[in-house]
């Protein structure tokens, strides 16, 4: 007999683990608002098998799934449901044109650097009333979309004006790779990681060229850009961890996931030798507490009653722990975990003309969760998450990073971490 | 004339004979195509892998290749075929292969072994030489119930589950064949001038209540079914036929034999597969497709080959893999019978083309063989094959389309509850199930299976087969018979997934059992036990 | 990461033991590889249903004619009688309102019309004290239309065996035709997606109402997703309104895992799911640390350690080619070395592979090469001796080890 005989039954994707118990179906926030997708057992394992056989069975329904990767965290049998859908969707799509409204949402980071050189422009132009109809009819974007707004400051350049001087004083460092957000949206929640890393005693890096992790650019179909972008970043990300020995940090679930998992299962892009240095800023402070090697200070006076939103790449992950347990040091806040559920929004899917109203109804039992508990804000560490949750709930979003950065007393941080100014 | 068996033998006879205007019965004791032809690899040979040890053989199976792919086109896959050979195999043999297929009129285009790997990735890496032979993928269910179907609109009759007893025979003729009906247990009797017996291998029983004697010399043969196809071509080794050295990708899975075994003939009805042949079939067929090693194995299941002694030779030292057609008139001095026997699945159509000249030089008919060149219902309109039934997600139709060609339109799939599937690993809709049990002699949930590839998929009918028995009680009004349906159902797939239970294999069982057993107590109320093997 | 007690498995009994542990104060972490078995329950809990085929009326008379290695023996008649108690209140206490008792088995009523003994059933689902006098005479049994996962012929059959009058009437709504346009999803949970807001139940009222005509009780399949909207429908029906339950994924059980994770996560519990165990670090006669697929680097440390992975369907136990073993510590078990032996011909009947589990002391400790290993307890399926299927066994194993390996950690 052969060593490994039929010592594992793993075939590609793990589809053959498949025991048909339908679990997965139970769980898709897309099959449970819509009688147009077949399901993830029925697109995923059980299509397989026939595309397998004839591509021709590839069913064009396989786009409206959103790649929450919910099917895949229930599973009991270890299948990557999901992937097999997104592989599927590849090889059919590959070679397709994707549409200009596609395009243009998948490329945030382009049409981040257009708007942030005329973000207040860029700010009331995508706000108001005629630009989204516009948008509503000859972009296909939905027009009770609020479109995230641009800060005129591009994070980059605030890091290079104002905080790279400092880093080097530090006797530990890493990298961070920002994304798309932080740069071109919300630069505060990178300037708060800087801070809370700094407090810490670590100095923050960014990496030699970042672009766009591209999770936008596979939900769009954009599969040969994505592949360019995703060899760069690895690149630079390899610089980083083998030259200059540094872990690579993330503030967005999304990104973290694109890089350490999407690039080889969908991508085909090995980094296998470095994944295990990227990691949500969350998980490197906790284990930095955890293992007593820096201490975190909270201000006394600091009093709030938030909810945590698990996004859904990040339970795919299984990192929540690390956020909702670094939440749970601050004294003065009282952390409410809600129950497991898609906001909806799914990075771009969301936008969508044709998807808005499945968005919402999929988000609509969250909402619910949100509404029943009672906060003044709630906690997530994906950005998509955020708009969604904000635009629909009307309360402030908020990640994790931010709130702990807002919530530390950094002088006494500073000074228990024996950081001298 | 009336014909015993219904495996593609016996069908492809009364097809002929139907179609040359006989007046036709055909008979089989328990459903169709349950014995060798629904137990080997849905290979549609070449005729390459007898080229070398049997030219004969390899000429018939070229040539019924050739007409089947015209005539049967809904169940066959043109998969084509590879003939490796191995480090461990002689490449002198690959000339001589090439030269006997040539000789015998097959295709067989030398390649280069990263061209093999390039056309089929499944393949051992370390090949050393590959051949291209024209090789295919056949479904016998399909093609069974396709000349059962053609024989019953030339007026043919067909009955499954009526059992022969025995013959009335006066004056060295035989004139009637007595029946059990094994659904309400009557006995009747048919008369007809010509008895064909197309009864394989247990064509030698039938004989001898005929009273005339049939060396047959059973060899049995295992295979293996993989959860989904890992190949998608044919992939033979090139060397001399042995063990486990076929893998065929049927529909959706892939199937990997034989082993070949002589037993006694009082164990064919045993086909109950052993931990030896399992090791066997799996220790040879990871050296054809290495992934095979970490696919999980849905099932394993045997049939007997009925090969036979030549007359010449009682001995059984000379057996022919050969047909076989006894005028036992001329043999034995029994007028009025006729056996066909040997010969293979492949080669059903020339055996019943065979047997049906025998039948009309007794009855004078001189009508000419016309199925060489008819098609089968469901393959006769090219344009079904090219419609696109792209109708809200269409996964039921198209797996409809490819087992019924265009008799996938005699499925009703007007409104939502006929498009409603019920086995979600084959696609099989309540409108295909309807069409079974009204058009295709469906009477329990193994002959929807056979019929629509129920239950076939990875999980083995698991809630499928529920679904199915609750809607086959409420066409046949009888809910205690569904349920006892159920049960032997279930019976019948882990009979298969017995001998491979380990892995997600026995996860998948555990889950029946708690599903069927634990949450529904379908064991409470059911007694399997003494059931009969075969249904 | 340190917590008092690392779960791992997070379905019924890890979840409970964690709940247990919780209550006391203890940080829990839960590793949850995937959704569980539960998720198959058709709204009961079985103690103990079956000896050699007969169905037991009174469990607790005839814990001790169990086989030596049974866990209910392990824990004891005494102990396994207040358990029960216990573990009916957790389940109140997580919101799972049921009826039974220890003392006396009822019976349930499954998908197929079969009469199962029973301990626990949800308030909300069909169940019957005494077969011999029934509750009432008259029952309508309203079906979904085009809802193929109910068994509705076979159901009307047993229940009219059982002795009740049925009139089976089918019935829809504009929601569940709309949803009946999808080939494949028309579960049980897909319906009860549907069936949420008081509008949609108030047609589904409608139309139940207008086929019960004099039954005395209506029965529907268990499509709905909560107790609230169970109730909202009952209060809109002019007869008394109960379940039963459907093919798997039941919602009775897909509820009844919502809340218990849900109680778990109240209590300050962590529940990491879509993770899994792969390893452990064992010093001498004690877990340490168990590392998991997705904190990697960052094992998860603990004074004490319960595995509740389950059995071959949770992966808890592996079967492979050559063997049975425990596939996160590889733990002693109780498995036949040879394959053949695993499991026997005559698919209904009794399978060994169903008895088999990790070896333990008497007090649940997990046992590696000869030796207990003190801070480790093993609960529910994953363990030997009991048989879920012939015996009825599987749901009471799992809540009563659960409790008792709790008492157990907590008295340390």
């Amino acid at each position: 007999m052969a060593d490994q005989m039929q010592l594992c039954n793993i075939s590609a994707n793990n589809f053959e683990q498949c025991t048909k118990c339908s679990i997965c179906t139970t769980v898709c926030p897309v099959a449970a608002v819509t009688t147009d997708y077949p399901g993830p057992k029925q697109a995923g394992p059980d299509g397989e098998r026939y595309r397998l056989k004839d591509p021709a069975f590839y069913d064009k329904a396989l786009k409206l799934c959103l790649n929450c990767k919910r099917c895949e965290v229930a599973c009991p049998s270890g299948v990557h449901i999901a992937d097999i859908i997104q592989r599927a969707r590849m090889s059919a799509g590959e070679g397709k044109r994707a549409s200009l409204r596609d395009t243009l949402l998948a490329n945030t980071d382009l049409l981040g650097t257009a708007a942030n050189l005329v973000a207040p422009v860029a700010n009331a132009t995508l706000g108001l009333k005629p630009t989204k109809l516009v948008m509503h009819s000859v972009m296909s974007i939905h027009k009770h979309r609020t479109f995230p707004a641009y800060s005129r400051t591009k994070f980059e350049t605030w890091y290079k004006r104002h905080a790279a001087k400092q880093q080097d004083a530090y006797s530990r460092h890493v990298s961070y790779f920002h994304g798309c957000y932080v740069n071109y949206n919300f630069p505060k929640l990178g300037q708060d990681l800087v801070k809370l890393m700094n407090a810490a005693g670590y100095g923050v890096h960014l990496l030699d060229k970042e672009q766009c992790c591209g999770v936008a650019l596979i939900a769009n179909g954009l599969y040969k850009q994505a592949r360019r972008q995703a060899r760069v970043n690895a690149a630079n990300i390899r610089q980083a961890v083998s030259a200059r020995h540094h872990t690579v940090l993330t503030t967005s679930s999304s990104c973290t996931f694109n890089l350490r998992d999407e690039y080889p299962a969908i991508l085909d892009i090995d980094t296998s030798d470095v994944r295990d240095n990227i990691m949500l800023a969350t998980r490197f402070i906790y284990n930095l507490v955890d293992e007593e090697k820096i201490k975190l200070i909270f201000k006394q006076d600091y009093k709030r009653r938030i909810a945590y939103h698990t996004a859904c790449h990040m339970q795919r992950m299984g990192w929540q722990i690390y956020s909702i347990e670094l939440l749970r040091m601050i004294p003065g806040l009282d952390l409410v975990e809600l129950d497991q559920e898609c906001c909806g929004i799914s990075g771009t899917y969301g936008f969508k003309k044709e998807n808005y109203e499945r968005s919402q109804a999929i988000g609509s039992t969250l909402f619910k969760l949100i509404e029943d508990a009672h906060v003044e804000a709630v906690a997530t560490d994906c950005e998509t998450c955020k708009w969604q949750i904000e635009m629909s709930t009307g309360l402030p979003v908020e990640n994790p990073v931010s709130i702990l950065a807002d919530a530390l007393d950094v002088e006494a941080t500073r000074r228990a971490n024996m950081i001298s100014d | 004339m009336i014909i015993i068996g219904g495996g593609a033998t016996g069908a492809g006879t009364a097809r002929d004979c139907a179609l040359r205007g006989l007046n036709v019965l055909l008979v089989e004791r328990n459903d169709y195509s349950t014995g060798a032809t629904g137990r080997n690899h849905g290979l549609m040979h070449s005729g390459a892998r007898y080229a070398v040890t049997d030219s004969e053989s390899a000429s018939e199976c070229i040539s019924e290749n050739m007409i089947l792919r015209r005539i049967a086109r809904h169940c066959v896959e043109e998969t084509d075929g590879l003939f490796i050979t191995l480090p461990e195999d002689d490449l002198q043999y690959q000339q001589t292969f090439v030269d006997a297929c040539h000789r015998a009129g097959i295709r067989a285009d030398v390649i280069d072994p990263e061209e093999a790997r390039r056309i089929e990735p499944a393949v051992n890496p370390d090949l050393i030489g590959a051949v291209r032979v024209p090789d295919a993928a056949i479904d016998p269910f399909r093609l069974t119930v396709a000349n059962l179907l053609d024989a019953r609109l030339h007026g043919a009759d067909t009955l499954n589950y009526h059992e022969v007893e025995g013959f009335v025979i006066n004056q060295n003729r035989v004139e009637a064949v007595k029946l059990l009906n094994k659904k309400n247990g009557e006995h009747v009797e048919v008369r007809g001038r010509v008895i064909v017996n197309a009864a394989g291998i247990w064509g030698q029983r039938i004989a001898e209540m005929a009273g005339v004697k049939i060396s047959m010399f059973p060899a049995r043969g295992a295979l293996l079914i993989f959860g989904h196809r890992v190949n998608n071509m044919v992939i033979n080794r090139c060397r001399k036929p042995a063990n486990a050295d076929i893998l065929v990708p049927d529909d959706t899975v892939c199937v990997i034999g034989t082993t070949s075994d002589r037993i006694p003939i009082e164990t064919v009805d045993d086909m109950r597969v052993t931990r030896e042949e399992v090791d066997v079939l799996l220790s040879e067929g990871v050296k054809i497709a290495p992934s095979l090693a970490t696919t999980r194995i849905i099932r394993a299941y045997a049939g007997v080959r009925p090969l036979v002694a030549s007359d010449d030779d009682p001995s059984g030292r000379s057996i022919s893999r050969g047909i076989v057609c006894l005028d036992h008139a001329k043999r034995d001095g029994l007028e009025g019978f006729i056996t066909i026997t040997g010969g293979k699945m492949m080669t059903y159509r020339l055996m019943g083309q065979i047997a049906t000249d025998a039948v009309c030089a007794k009855l004078g008919n001189t009508a000419p063989c016309i199925t060489a060149d008819q098609p089968l219902p469901g393959s006769e309109d090219e344009s079904i094959f090219k419609e696109n039934p792209a109708k809200r997600y269409s996964f039921g139709l198209r797996a409809a389309l490819g087992r019924h060609g265009s008799l996938a339109r005699n499925i009703d799939r007007d409104n939502d509850i006929d498009n409603a599937l019920v086995c979600e690993c084959e696609g099989v809709t309540v409108g295909e199930i309807k069409y079974a049990v009204n058009d295709l002699h469906v009477h329990n949930l193994v002959n929807l299976r056979r019929r629509t590839r129920l239950g076939m998929g990875t999980c083995q009918g698991k809630l499928c087969s529920c679904r199915a028995a609750s809607l086959m009680g409420e066409f046949s009004h009888d809910v205690k018979g569904a349920q006892e349906d159920l049960a032997a159902f279930l019976d019948e797939r882990w009979k298969g997934m017995r001998p491979v239970a380990w892995g997600d294999t026995l996860r998948e069982a555990q889950l029946t059992a708690a599903i069927y057993e634990g949450l529904c107590g379908l064991d409470m109320v059911v007694d399997t036990t003494g059931k009969e093997d075969v249904q | 990461m340190r917590t008092d007690t690392v779960i791992i498995g997070g379905g019924l009994s890890g979840l409970t033991c964690g709940i247990a542990l919780a209550k006391r104060g203890q940080r829990v972490t839960i590793v949850a590889s995937g959704q569980s078995t539960l998720l198959f329950n058709g709204g009961s809990m079985d103690l103990l249903g079956y000896i050699d085929g007969q169905a037991v009326k009174a469990p607790l008379d005839v814990i001790a004619q169990l086989p030596i290695d049974h866990p209910y023996r392990k824990i004891g008649t005494e102990r396994i009688a207040d358990l029960a108690d216990q573990a009916k209140q957790l389940l109140e206490d997580a919101g799972i309102m049921t009826e039974g008792s220890a003392n006396a088995n009822h019976w349930r009523v499954t998908p197929m019309g079969v009469a199962k003994p029973a301990w626990l059933t949800l308030k909300s689902h069909v169940c019957i004290d005494d077969i011999e006098q029934l509750p009432c005479k008259r029952v309508a049994l309203m079906c979904v239309r085009g809802f193929f996962d109910q068994p509705n012929g076979m159901l009307a059959n047993g229940l009219q065996q059982m002795g009740f009058n049925v009139e089976k009437k089918e019935f829809t709504t504009d929601e569940i035709t709309t949803l009946r346009r999808s080939p494949s999803e028309m579960r049980a949970v897909s319906l009860s997606k549907r069936l949420v807001s008081n509008s949609s139940l108030k047609r589904v009222a409608d139309q139940i109402n207008a086929l019960a005509a004099d039954a005395d009780m209506m029965l529907l399949p268990s499509v709905l997703g909560d107790e609230e909207a169970f109730d909202t429908l009952q209060s809109m029906t002019v007869k008394p309104l109960r379940l039963v339950a459907t093919l798997p994924p039941s919602m009775a059980g897909i509820r009844m895992q919502k809340q218990l994770q849900h109680y778990f996560r109240m209590l300050g519990g962590n529940y990491l799911m879509g993770d899994s165990a792969v390893s452990a670090v064992i010093d001498g006669d004690r877990v340490v640390s168990v590392t998991t697929a997705k904190l990697g680097d960052m094992p998860l440390r603990a004074n004490n350690f319960v595995l509740a992975s389950g059995s071959f369907i949770s992966r808890g136990l592996t079967a492979d080619y050559e063997r049975i073993y425990e596939p996160v510590m590889d733990l002693d078990v109780d498995a036949d070395a040879n394959r053949d032996n695993w499991t026997q011909f005559g698919v209904l009947n009794p399978q060994a592979y169903s008895r088999y589990g990790v070896k333990t002391d008497d007090s649940l400790h997990c046992i590696k090469q000869g030796k207990t290993i003190s801070n480790l307890h093993a609960i529910g399926s994953v363990l030997s001796g009991h048989d879920p299927i012939k015996m009825a066994d599987g749901t009471g194993v799992s809540l009563l080890t659960a409790l008792a390996a709790a008492q157990d950690i907590l008295a340390k």
